[in-house]
């Protein structure tokens, strides 16, 4: 497998993971796109426009890439505290009309700006690594520190009062939790791990344009939690990966690989509607384990 | 003072007057009865108490001071918990996790221990966790802590509700038709856990029920609704023979 597919898989994962955060908390929201071009815009001007970071060194110094990622998290992390306490008012599909305006309106925006590059969009990103393993390796170390914070997330307070509000958002609040701050938390925490992974993207794809935040990476994203399984990070992990990486592994089928892949996705959640990584799964895995011979006291799923 | 006063509530639904100038005041202690029949209103009263439904007029106190007007976490965070008339529990979480739910407002612990797991967030943790056992174990479901809530019978069910609300350590504790679909010898089991869990934790219990025999037999002092109207409050007693309750309940003369 190509090194360059990797990173793009790991790119996935993480945009997975940014989709997974408010879905947790029962929020459908498909702003994550936009979270993501705001990360990779602030990069690539940053990198292309601010000498002292670096643009003239044979290689971009990966401090100023770390630098990229905090002020991408500032921005993104202070207009999601704002947007989030407007739109996270509304629930279910209106939630996703929203949030899919938003990512249509900074498109928009970024598409007809002088100073974003217009159409074209902007050229000739420094480049911190002379290949793509540099890019691997910075994209897993994110990915696993992202995933580590959710796994410890899922197992606190914070995480069962998501959950809790995944469940029955009324009788979360009765038991005493701010609803509105802990989806606002899910909502920030989703913003943030956009605009980190715009920031890697626009360093390994090299360009970047408006059309990187489009609705069409919204549906893309939000399938890639659906397919995987939105209970655990686990899924989303594996279904970025899983779904960044098929339509390449597909590409000896020639022209019927994009079919192949749309019934891969049509086919997941008819056979999976809780997607493939679930709890319970684990469960099972755990009793086999224990005792493989036994048969398991309870059949199948209800 | 009394812990719990409804001065005046009225609620209404465009048209429709749910609760009408409804004055009763619930004293530190008590097992508190709301009787009525369908429709009368006592659902209302206890989302108007937990922040759920805004009164159209009149004003809530807790001891004392006014607390209409407050978001429902806000009302939860202040020591009074409620369990539900068609019974809202996190289904996909296990039991256990339920409880510890219910405890949110007193699991805070330092982010930074969270995140790194430290000793001191580890034992307070491990605590919790002791503390919901525990709470599961008064309700007889000790057994079903790991499963999933969605997979218990009915009355389970109820009793889950009923230790999840304990779990925040509330001073009042609203029951919303506790004994709903129980057998005769499950509600009196219920009837003994209810003085109990008051007893130990030095509760007040405000509580709704259909059950009239259930009802004079727990309750220190009932209030009859009917048609949003408070028609009665008094005694076990008093209310059996108050005339407007016989009625209420049995048809009136013409």
């Amino acid at each position: 497998m190509e090194t360059g597919l990797l990173v793009q898989m790991l790119l996935g994962s993480l945009l997975g993971l940014s989709v997974y955060l408010p879905l947790r908390c029962g929020q459908l929201s498909l702003a994550t796109p936009g979270f993501y071009a705001i990360g990779g815009t602030v990069a690539a001007l940053l990198s292309t426009r601010v000498p002292a970071l670096g643009i003239s060194d044979a290689t971009y110094p990966l401090t100023s890439v770390m630098l990229e990622m905090l002020l991408a998290a500032l921005l993104t992390g202070v207009l999601a505290l704002g947007l989030g306490r407007v739109v996270l008012r509304l629930r279910g599909i209106y939630l996703a009309i929203a949030t899919i305006a938003l990512v249509e309106i900074l498109r928009v925006v970024t598409l007809n700006l002088e100073f974003t590059g217009g159409a074209l969009g902007i050229f000739g990103i420094p480049q911190p690594f002379s290949g793509p393993e540099g890019y691997a390796a910075l994209t897993f170390v994110v990915l696993a520190v992202v995933c580590w914070l959710c796994d410890r997330l899922e197992k606190t307070r914070p995480g069962r009062a998501m959950a809790a509000i995944r469940d029955d958002e009324l009788a979360a609040a009765s038991q005493g939790i701010n609803t509105a701050d802990t989806k606002l938390m899910a909502f920030v925490l989703s913003a943030l791990v956009a605009g980190v992974t715009g920031v890697v993207a626009a360093h390994f794809l090299n360009s970047w344009n408006a059309k990187l935040g489009n609705f069409d990476a919204s549906i893309t994203t939000l399938a890639f939690v659906v397919f995987g399984g939105s209970r655990t990070w686990l899924g989303p992990v594996f279904g970025g990966l899983l779904l960044t990486a098929l339509p390449e592994l597909l590409r000896p089928v020639g022209d019927l690989r994009l079919i192949v892949f749309g019934a891969v996705i049509l086919v997941g959640p008819l056979f999976f509607p809780q997607g493939l990584i679930t709890p319970e799964l684990f469960q099972t895995l755990r009793r086999r384990m224990g005792r493989s011979a036994a048969p398991s006291p309870q059949g199948g799923r209800p | 003072m009394s812990l719990l006063q409804v001065q005046d509530v009225g609620v209404r639904f465009g048209g429709l007057q749910a609760l009408q100038a409804i004055d009763l005041a619930v004293q530190e202690g008590e097992i508190f009865g709301l009787l009525g029949p369908n429709g009368a209103g006592k659902t209302t009263l206890f989302n108007v108490v937990s922040g759920l439904t805004a009164a159209s007029s009149g004003s809530v106190r807790w001891r004392g001071a006014a607390i209409d007007g407050l978001s429902s976490h806000r009302i939860a965070r202040l020591g009074i918990a409620r369990t539900f008339q068609n019974l809202r529990l996190f289904n996909s979480l296990s039991c256990l996790e339920n409880v510890l739910v219910g405890m949110h407002q007193h699991g805070r612990q330092p982010p930074l221990a969270a995140l790194l797991q430290m000793p001191t967030f580890r034992r307070r943790e491990s605590q919790l966790r002791q503390q919901a056992l525990e709470l599961l174990s008064l309700f007889g479901l000790e057994s079903a802590a790991h499963q999933n809530a969605a997979n218990l019978s009915y009355g389970d069910r109820r009793r889950l509700e009923m230790a999840r609300a304990l779990a925040s350590r509330p001073q009042l504790l609203l029951l919303d038709e506790p004994a709903a679909g129980m057998n005769p010898s499950e509600k009196d089991d219920l009837k003994n856990l209810i003085r109990r869990v008051r007893d130990e934790f030095a509760l007040t219990v405000l509580i709704i029920e259909h059950h009239v025999p259930l009802m004079l037999g727990l309750c220190d002092r009932l209030a009859v609704l009917n048609f949003g109207q408070r028609i009665a409050l008094g005694n076990p007693d008093q209310v059996r023979r108050d005339p407007a309750v016989i009625e209420a309940y049995l048809g009136g003369t013409p």
